[in-house]
């Protein structure tokens, strides 16, 4: 396990650095859909960044951001991808349907359940769709730690704020 | 699980978790979510797992999501250069 204190230093400095492309004039007029995509983005980048490579859903984080460019309506790129999987998911049924045997015994049936929610579960991970399943569980791990502590920074920068705008509530 | 139905298995892209990767998986999450209880310890639902496991990221990502709106609030009045988010970083590098 990572030294979490570190981590999540590293976390905040590095998003407080994204944060501050943020306040130089000619963004001062965003929208609040734009600042809160804005204070969303860096956020994730910068904690995807902590782990330097080593995990493929950090990896593939900040390549899709840098992909989808300076913009923060980087949306259509999730759309086609979401698309062809259902495409693919209905290639695949067709099959089973024409399958001779009616019944589907027990097993077969939490087979394709944990199926199904393994995919699930790999389109929840940033870059999940291409992930093998021997790195799954180890990645959906990580993962989970990473947004713990990010949102635990969050929570706390939001707290800082909240004193500094009414430090006598 | 029969040797022939694996080689098929695997041309159509198998989507196998191993019952060692699902016992890992449940050890990892216990100590991470206090909330996430199996009734039965001894019997673990694959598929059971995976949906908690699903749900908690879901979960995690609209706290995310709702903290980003919430700083966006409130950072709209600080600026990000300015004396209060040097205090704000000092703060939080203790």
């Amino acid at each position: 396990m990572r030294n979490q204190r570190s981590v999540k230093q590293e976390f905040l400095r590095k998003w407080i650095t994204g944060l501050r492309r943020y306040s130089c004039d000619e963004k001062k007029n965003m929208s609040f859909l734009e600042r809160k995509k804005a204070i969303k983005l860096s956020a994730d980048i910068a904690m995807a960044s902590t782990r330097d490579k080593t995990t493929r859903w950090s990896q593939a984080l900040i390549a899709n951001a840098s992909s989808s460019g300076d913009t923060l309506t980087g949306s259509s790129k999730n759309n086609s991808s979401r698309s062809r999987k259902k495409m693919l998911m209905m290639r695949r049924r067709r099959p089973k349907v024409k399958s001779a045997k009616k019944e589907m015994s027990a097993s077969c049936i939490a087979k394709r359940l944990v199926e199904k929610r393994t995919r699930k579960l790999k389109n929840l991970l940033p870059g999940g769709e291409s992930i093998d399943e021997g790195c799954l569980v180890e990645e959906t791990l990580d993962y989970i730690e990473s947004l713990r502590a990010q949102i635990e920074v969050m929570r706390y920068l939001v707290t800082a704020s909240q004193l500094i705008i009414n430090p006598y509530p | 699980m029969s040797s022939g139905s694996r080689s098929s298995r695997q041309r159509s892209h198998s989507t196998r978790i191993s019952d060692d990767q699902i016992i890992q998986l449940v050890s990892k999450l216990r100590q991470l979510v206090p909330e996430i209880r199996n009734r039965r310890s001894d019997k673990v639902s694959a598929s059971k797992v995976l949906q908690e496991t699903c749900n908690y990221i879901k979960n995690l990502h609209r706290e995310v999501d709702d903290l980003s709106e919430r700083l966006g609030q409130l950072l709209s009045t600080i600026d990000a250069d300015s004396a209060e988010a040097a205090i704000i970083r000092s703060l939080l590098s203790n």
